[in-house]
């Protein structure tokens, strides 16, 4: 049996948990057995709904006690599920919430932890999984022995298709002392652009070398008009710009998408950890020396105040022939 | 008090590496203290001065790791207890080993890097906690203690959030919880007296790791670095940017 933790809003299921869904089921047919879903949460009741349409069976885990998350809640429930299933393998979405309770459900299991994975299967008794490695410059192939925790990394998997009604089983876990330990006392959440930033094909990031916040005015016109997401590096979050939420880079977002413009952005190893998967990476920076143009496919050596309007003219003019 | 920094040494992200026989090799390479460690070594430190008693530096890998941890000395951590092994060994079995080391230190808090710069692992301070049965707090941004607790700041995916936890506890730290000092010269004299206490992993019950690693290849890709003066005339440039971007790489 393998069990997928199904990501949610409190209202629908994530991206990741259709991710994770494809995922099991890979791995089911590899090792036998069904697959077996978990929701916690606010919300639970209603989204286990929807989550039966994928999975044999949807465990919940609802009630005050799991109203807001925390690592440590995440990890017991996923556990007692895990126990519940009888599931050797659990699959869940490498969200930074994600990696951080698959650690300790990977220590409460004593099974190997198979962190943010691009691609996994199953031969035999052992999982085997891809991912980066080193600031995302290395590509690396892993194997673990069983028990196996695989977090799925965003925008590596096709989504699952619904597959039949499954059933719904209501979870009774108890809080203990451990659980207990941590209050959340304020949640801050940072309303990022239209689209995404992880799942945009089109992202635009600004650096400190835009100057202002309000010249991120320009950044975000030009990212409408590609249907874009808007990125900023931590030089520009630290200067209170931007919200972190739209960080990209080592201790910001990973994003992937099919062009990246770094727009006066210096192109720090820790910047480019986060964008250096993208197919077409654009850039517009004054110093010609400037790092980020050995990254570039397609750049402009110039100001960005002057190169960055008649880009949007540029593409203005595009869009309206 | 006593506040410990798991700390580890990694490849400097700007230098070379390379490959050899689908393993990666670090022969050659700058070999840091993961500047994501140097968070939790500074805020230690901090904490030390701020409250007084003891600032540890605690390490799991091959014995030249000894090179960060002067680094940490050098910084103004009191000493070190470093478990050796050689090769790779996952961060859920590092964390039993290191779990059983702090157990015996005994310290009030824990801090250790967000996310390591070699394996890319975010799960060690996470394992850590789990294995000693305590509470962890991730990706932190501020940290304040408060009569047998912290409060603390940290990042979720979609935002932040502040915490109050129960000590001990551990923190993985990130930029923006502080700004870590530079070694003295008179620091890193000093550091070379520093005890640093070895301990062989498989004295620690470390027979090896959950998950092996098969093979690595460098994933660099290629860029086409064409690139258009545009310091003289930036709108003709915006306009070859975008033809380009629309008619060679079709991606608007
Ligand atoms: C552990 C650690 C983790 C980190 N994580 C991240 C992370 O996740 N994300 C991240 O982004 N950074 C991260 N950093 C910080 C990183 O090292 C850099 O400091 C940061 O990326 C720099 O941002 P920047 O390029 O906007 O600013 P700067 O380095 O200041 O560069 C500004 C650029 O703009 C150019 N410029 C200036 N004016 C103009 C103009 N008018 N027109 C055109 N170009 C102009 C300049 O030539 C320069 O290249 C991390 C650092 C550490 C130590």
């Amino acid at each position: 049996m393998i069990l997928v933790v199904m990501d949610h809003d409190g209202n629908e299921l994530r991206k990741g948990a259709l991710e994770g869904v494809s995922r099991a089921r890979k791995l089911a047919e590899a090792l036998g057995g069904e697959v077996a879903g978990l929701v916690v949460g606010f919300g639970a009741e209603g989204v286990a709904e929807k989550a039966k349409d994928y999975v044999s069976k949807v465990y919940v885990v609802s009630g005050p006690d799991w109203e807001t998350y925390t690592a440590e809640k995440w990890a017991k429930a996923a556990h007692a599920a895990a126990e519940a299933a009888g599931a050797r393998v659990v699959v869940a979405p490498a969200s930074r919430t994600g990696r951080s309770w698959t650690a300790r459900l990977a220590v409460k299991m004593d099974a190997a932890l198979l962190e943010d994975t691009l691609d996994s299967w199953a031969e035999g008794e052992k999982v085997y999984a891809t991912k980066y490695s080193f600031l995302n410059r290395v590509l690396e192939k892993q194997a673990g022995s069983l028990p196996a925790v695989i977090s799925v990394k965003p925008n590596t998997t096709p989504l699952a298709e619904p597959a039949g009604a499954g059933t719904v089983e209501p979870l009774a876990v108890e809080l203990g002392e451990l659980e207990k330990k941590v209050e959340v006392l304020e949640k801050i959440v940072e309303t990022g652009g239209k689209v995404s930033l992880t799942e945009a094909e089109v992202v635009v990031t600004g650096g400190r070398g835009m100057g202002s916040a309000e010249a991120f005015q320009m950044i975000e016109e030009f990212a409408d008009l590609l249907g874009g997401a808007v990125g900023a590096t931590r030089a520009v979050i630290d200067a209170g710009w931007r919200p972190y939420a739209e960080q990209v880079g080592q201790t910001g977002k990973t994003v992937q998408p099919n062009v990246y413009f770094a727009l006066a952005v210096s192109g720090a190893v820790q910047h480019q950890a986060g964008m250096n998967k993208s197919k077409v990476v654009v850039a517009v920076n004054k110093d010609p020396d400037a790092p980020i143009f050995k990254e570039t496919d397609y750049g402009v050596v110039g100001d960005v105040h002057q190169v960055l309007p008649a880009m949007i003219e540029e593409v203005k003019k595009l869009k309206g022939a | 008090m006593k506040y410990v920094a798991i700390i580890r040494q990694v490849p400097d992200g700007e230098s070379k590496i390379k490959v050899d026989g689908g393993r990666v090799n670090l022969e050659g390479a700058t070999l840091i203290l993961d500047q994501m460690d140097e968070y939790a070594v500074e805020q230690i430190i901090r904490l030390k001065e701020a409250h007084g008693g003891e600032a540890v530096v605690v390490a799991f890998g091959p014995e030249r790791t000894e090179e960060a941890m002067r680094t940490a000395l050098a910084m103004g951590a009191n000493r070190g207890v470093l478990v050796t092994a050689e090769g790779y060994v996952d961060p859920v079995t590092q964390a039993g080993a290191l779990a059983k080391v702090l157990a015996e230190e005994a310290p009030d808090a824990v801090f250790t890097g967000g996310q390591q710069a070699d394996w890319d692992s975010q799960a060690l301070g996470a394992a850590v906690a789990e294995a000693l049965g305590w509470p962890s707090v991730t990706w932190t941004t501020a940290f304040e203690l408060e009569d047998g607790h912290a409060k603390a700041t940290h990042d979720l995916d979609e935002g932040a959030e502040v915490v109050r936890v129960a000590l001990p506890a551990v923190f993985t730290t990130q930029q923006g919880l502080n700004e870590p000092r530079y070694p003295t010269l008179p620091g890193i004299m000093k550091a070379k007296k520093k005890e640093i206490k070895k301990i062989d992993a498989a004295e620690l019950g470390v027979s090896g790791s959950k998950v092996e690693i098969l093979e690595q290849t460098i994933m660099e890709l290629e860029r086409k670095g064409k690139i258009i003066d545009g310091t003289k005339e930036p709108a003709a440039a915006a306009a070859e940017l975008i033809k380009l971007l629309h008619e060679e790489a079709k991606v608007l």
